[in-house]
């Protein structure tokens, strides 16, 4: 029987041991779903290296080249989730012959391959299939982790390949990968202000308004259905939501006198916080979507506006001026116990992170740039230093990575980080600016 | 995805620290994950989905509040006027300067003797939330506004918009070219 090298043993053993001696020395596991690859990639210290051959195709004519293309992306979901360092574009695995298949797995793994991803196509007329297998690489008999089929229309290539990756990342850390989601932002190629969606890798970017006017603030509603958004395509600035993925029209949503701006959808989809001056001044409302009724939060005769949901739906932060300037405040879903969480700068656009732990916003002290701190005030951290303006986050479903506006490069366009700050990169650009990015949660 | 258990971590842990010196990785059961769910229904969502541009026209949704009764005429059949000037304010603030208190008296007074609508525009310098540049427009506007209703002009004449940060009439990233943005507009139609 094939098993890995000695000196290859004792890489992963001591890395392995590195990694349970940290384990050890906290408290009792809790984690239900852990098991050695979370340990390891937990620590944040060790990525794990995955190799994603070609895939073979079984069934059908491989026209397109899927065989190559889809795991290349697939490759890059997860280089992107900086969980895995991934070695792709080499042969595919034989399919047939077990003993082939031990040899190329057992050189995978003397070259220090942890884990290994195997794909077989299947091209049925307008549909592809995939059968994804995924072997631990690190046990003597390359134990197979799972397997899993994915079928999508055959239009829906890069779908697919996001999928694989979103599977791979659940095998390994417990929680779905963010591959298969969307960022919807506001981009000026055609001369307007319009809502535009994309990949999150920035593939297929679409304008979904046309109005030529001005449209703002895209804002998911948790079933990834619909965008709320302001627009002045009637004139005044009332809030919308639209359908991108359905035939039906755009609704009013809010068309007082005075803004209509700055949506948030709670948690549960059944309400939506926004900001109208209807009583005078932009003060901040809830909207009750099935009963239409809108209830204020918030009574300062000056600037409350940009609220965010806590992920219980129990808080909402949003942006006064009460204290003088710009600050971010914490205040329950009933608009009681005001709290403030900024101290110094001009701070705004907050967004609560999906795991409930973190707000980030945007704060100027000299250039606008994007900080983070802890719902109850404490750990303040600063995420990003210029180059340029750094603005508007928003955060992935997996409460890991955001996508924000930055100026560093001229105009405005969209950049990645992980929620740290850390491995910073540009969203491939379109024409025009790109601003007010709004990262979908995962998509059905 | 296969269900994992809490025991065999437990287990595994103190276990597999020591077998990995002595017999390399443990064994763990090969797990199948539970094959991919069902196709979603519509909505389903997609790379191409969103090729086609949704229908303009626009209905009123359920929750949709009834704009209020007096709906102001579309910003777009107002238009400007020599004898309104524009008054500026400070970053982040909307307070009306005293020099700009002149500006408006002058438009007060014309505004008595020459009975139009009125729409005062609320204006942002580029630095900012799209969000907190049209809550400050908006203030901006309305300081404006109530102004000029001190000043005697009747405030059912008056309509105001913010633009936020959305209409600048200078786009160099300078104080010079902010400080001409951060405005009050002010444009009428006739009655």
């Amino acid at each position: 029987m094939m098993r890995p090298g000695r000196p290859l043993l004792c890489l992963v053993a001591s890395v392995v041991v590195l990694v349970l001696a940290g384990v050890l020395a906290s408290p009792p596991p809790v984690r239900s779903q852990s098991d050695i690859f979370v340990n390891v990639l937990a620590t944040g210290a060790k990525k794990l290296n995955i190799v994603i051959p070609n895939f073979a195709v079984v069934a059908g004519s491989d026209t397109g080249g899927l065989g190559r293309s889809l795991p290349q992306v697939t490759a890059r979901d997860l280089t992107f989730s900086a969980l895995f360092s991934v070695v792709s574009d080499v042969p595919p695995i034989p399919t047939a012959d077990p003993a082939a298949v031990r040899a190329t797995f057992a050189n995978f793994a003397s070259a220090g391959a942890h884990a290994g991803l195997q794909g077989l196509i299947s091209l049925r007329g307008d549909r592809i299939e995939v059968e994804m297998r995924l072997y631990d690489l690190t046990s003597p008999e390359f134990r197979l982790i799972a397997t899993k089929k994915i079928e999508l229309p055959a239009n829906q290539p890069r779908r697919l390949s996001h999928k694989i990756a979103d599977e791979v990342v659940m095998q390994f850390t417990g929680e779905a990968g963010i591959a298969d989601t969307k960022i919807a932002y506001v981009n000026t190629g055609g001369g307007a202000k319009e809502l535009s969606l994309m990949d999150y890798d920035g593939a297929g970017p679409t304008h979904v308004t046309s109005n030529k006017s001005i449209n703002l603030s895209p804002m998911w509603s948790p079933d990834t259905r619909s965008l709320a958004f302001t627009s002045y395509m009637r004139g005044y600035p009332y809030l919308y939501r639209m359908f991108p993925f359905e035939n039906r029209p755009v609704q009013v949503v809010a068309g007082f006198l005075g803004i209509n701006s700055s949506p948030a959808f709670s948690p549960d989809g059944r309400f939506l916080a926004m900001t109208l001056s209807r009583d005078g001044n932009p003060e901040v409302y809830v909207l009750n979507l099935a009963t239409g009724a809108f209830r204020r939060l918030t009574s300062y005769s000056g600037i409350d506006t940009e609220p965010t949901w806590s992920p219980t739906g129990r808080e909402i932060a949003f942006v006064s001026e009460r204290a003088g300037g710009a600050h971010v405040f914490v205040m329950d879903a009933e608009g009681a116990n005001v709290r403030r969480l900024t101290q110094a700068g001009f701070n705004t656009q907050p967004r609560w992170s999906p795991k409930g732990d973190t707000i980030v916003f945007t704060s100027r002290q000299g250039n606008f740039d994007l900080w983070a701190v802890s719902p109850d005030g404490s750990n303040l951290r600063r995420l990003t230093a210029g180059p340029g303006n750094n603005e508007g986050a928003s955060w992935a479903p997996n409460g890991r990575h955001l996508v924000f506006q930055s100026s560093r490069s001229g105009g405005y366009q969209l950049f990645t980080m992980l929620a740290d700050g850390s491995e910073q990169q540009a969203i491939p650009r379109t024409p025009g600016e790109s601003t007010s990015a709004a990262w979908s949660p995962r998509l059905p | 995805m296969a269900q994992r258990r809490r025991s065999a971590l437990l287990f595994a842990v103190p276990v597999l620290a020591l077998s990995l010196f002595l017999v390399g990785c443990p064994k763990r059961p090969a797990t199948t994950a539970a094959s991919a769910p069902p196709p979603t229904g519509s909505p389903t969502p997609s790379a191409a989905a969103p090729s086609t541009t949704p229908s303009p026209s626009m209905t009123p949704s359920p929750a949709a509040p009834s704009t209020a009764a007096t709906t102001p005429p579309a910003p777009s059949e107002f238009r400007a006027t020599d004898n309104l000037k524009d008054v500026f304010f400070d970053f982040d603030k909307y307070d009306i300067r005293p020099t700009d208190a002149k500006t408006l008296d002058t438009n007060a007074a014309w505004l008595k003797s020459n009975d139009n609508l009125v729409l005062v525009e609320g204006h942002c310098d580029e630095r900012g939330t799209n969000e907190y540049n049209l809550a400050l427009g908006e203030r901006r506007a309305k300081a404006a506004m109530n102004y000029l209703v001190a000043q005697g002009v009747q405030a059912s004449r008056i309509t105001i918009i913010s633009y936020g940060k959305e209409r600048p009439t200078c786009t160099e990233h300078s104080e010079s070219c902010w400080a001409q943005n951060r405005r009050a507009h002010f444009l009428v139609k006739a009655r």
